[in-house]
């Protein structure tokens, strides 16, 4: 397996922040934990969605989307049909994403409290807990958590392959199916029809969060932080020159620039992860942190990964090697992703080493696009995109057989 | 009511039976995997369900859009 351009980290700076990271230098204790926030009441459905509903909550996963949608799916399918089921996807199979590691390491109870309240209001009868195998120090953590709480719906531990595609939700459902960790066509939504059809809710470590902070203080402190259109906080994970990422808890709107290195200053950031984008310095420089004003501005926020490598690193030379290592991780079981990545790899090198082949990029752009079973070729192409789209200065200098940063960016 | 030819990725091998079988809406790319151009019009309907039956991988499927 090729190894990630932004290595999976061994340790994590967890900042204290304003909600979800409030008082973590009490330790991640289950003792800790209900001393600051009390015992998890019981709500139901009804309360559960007018909770969610009060503040918006959107998933963290990257597709941002309405967390009570989903809830919505699933209880009104649950009533009809099947139990449902509640899954925490922590397989967070992306290296330069550390967020849902940082609240395992800091915050478990918060995120399998959110879990919790969601199984018994949806009337679940088991949660599945999915841990990262590549951070086994988060796993250890979590594994920790679960075995210090008693009662509630049972907590059945899974770990996920080291994979970049392992943490697709399709993909987590086979893991727990008990089938290779893998994506699959999905026909129909898991909300609808997930774990052996049932009706399953599943989202990642971040999301069972906020639902678990929803349910243990309510929604006007939820409302206090951020602004109006979009309350309350997100994580990102910061990476770039420094050796350890570091993952901020921050509100909508403040200023995604206060939590860069130093020397991110003047050069471009990739925003949203490898599936990520590109956006020149004063695109970084002017973004504040927000779902819709981010997908505005073309830099979608996505799962709140920011790599900010400094000035020194040659943005396309670094997008190459990401292609590269995305056209590795394939499942390849896909055609078009199994023969046009390593392809779009081919032609994003021919780019980046000045020899030209800009449409036949484009071309394999648009043959691999929404044709496979997860989003793994049109992340891929997102980032492909995104380099011509936000840094045509370094496209022409390339062009001519150039760089604008250091030759050592250039060493891939 | 219109219907659209999705393909299961995973399953499809790129045998190419589909683009034998309906040529006019189901084009193939350099590797030998479909392209499905459009939604599937009322008279390739039969055409349509043939080619989703005869796939060697059971790959197709027709689906409301």
């Amino acid at each position: 397996m090729n190894a990630p351009p932004v290595p999976y980290p061994d340790e994590i700076r967890v900042h204290p922040g304003p909600a979800l990271l409030a008082g973590i230098e009490r330790g991640p204790s289950l003792t800790a934990h209900r001393q600051q926030y009390g015992d998890l009441a019981w709500v139901d459905v009804d309360t559960l969605l007018e909770l969610v509903n009060g503040v918006a909550l959107r998933g963290r996963g990257g597709a941002a989307f309405p967390f009570a949608r989903k809830l919505e799916t699933v209880a009104g399918r649950a009533r009809r049909s099947r139990r449902p089921v509640v899954v925490v996807n922590l397989s967070e199979g992306e290296s330069a994403s550390s967020k849902d590691a940082a609240l395992a390491l800091t915050r478990p109870h918060l995120v399998l409290d959110g879990a919790v309240a969601t199984a018994r209001a949806l009337g679940a009868t088991e949660i599945h807990v999915v841990l990262p195998a590549e951070r086994a120090f988060a796993g250890r953590r979590m594994r920790e958590a679960v075995a210090e709480r008693s009662g509630g719906p049972p907590l059945l531990l899974h770990t996920a392959e080291p994979r970049f595609v392992a943490g697709q939700s399709t993909a987590v459902i086979e893991l727990i199916s008990g089938r290779p960790n893998l994506p699959v066509t999905s026909w129909r939504p898991d909300a609808v029809s997930g774990l052996d059809g049932r009706p399953t809710l599943l989202s990642n470590g971040e999301t069972w969060a906020h639902v678990g902070l929803l349910v243990l203080q309510g929604g006007a402190s939820f409302r206090r932080l951020g602004n109006a259109a979009e309350p309350g906080t997100a994580l990102l994970t910061v990476t770039g020159s420094h050796r350890l990422p570091h993952v901020h808890e921050v509100e909508y709107g403040a200023r995604l620039r206060d939590v860069l290195p130093d020397d991110a200053a003047g050069a471009p950031a990739l925003i949203g992860g490898f599936h990520g984008s590109w956006a020149a310095w004063p695109t970084v420089a002017n973004a504040r942190v927000s779902v819709p004003g981010m997908r505005l501005l073309g830099v979608p926020l996505g799962a709140g990964v920011v790599h900010a490598p400094g000035p020194s690193v040659c943005p396309l030379a670094l997008s190459a090697r990401i292609v590269a290592y995305l056209a590795g991780q394939s499942a390849g079981r896909c055609g078009p992703c199994l023969n046009g990545l390593p392809a779009l790899s081919a032609a994003m090198d021919r780019v980046t080493n000045g020899h030209g082949g800009r449409a036949r990029l484009e071309e394999l752009a648009q043959l691999v696009v929404r044709r496979g079973a997860c989003a793994h070729p049109d992340g891929t192409v997102r980032l492909v995109r995104s380099v011509f789209a936000a840094l045509p200065g370094e496209v022409s200098a390339h062009a001519a057989g150039g760089c604008l940063r250091t030759p050592e960016g250039l060493a891939s | 009511m219109t219907r659209q030819l999705r393909v299961d990725w995973p399953a499809c091998h790129g045998r190419g039976l589909c683009h034998e079988l309906l040529p006019e809406i189901v084009e193939l790319d350099e590797w030998g995997y479909p392209i499905v151009t459009g939604p599937v019009p009322d008279a390739l309907r039969a055409d349509a369900e043939t080619a989703v039956s005869s796939c060697p991988r059971l790959a197709l499927r027709l689906v409301k859009p």
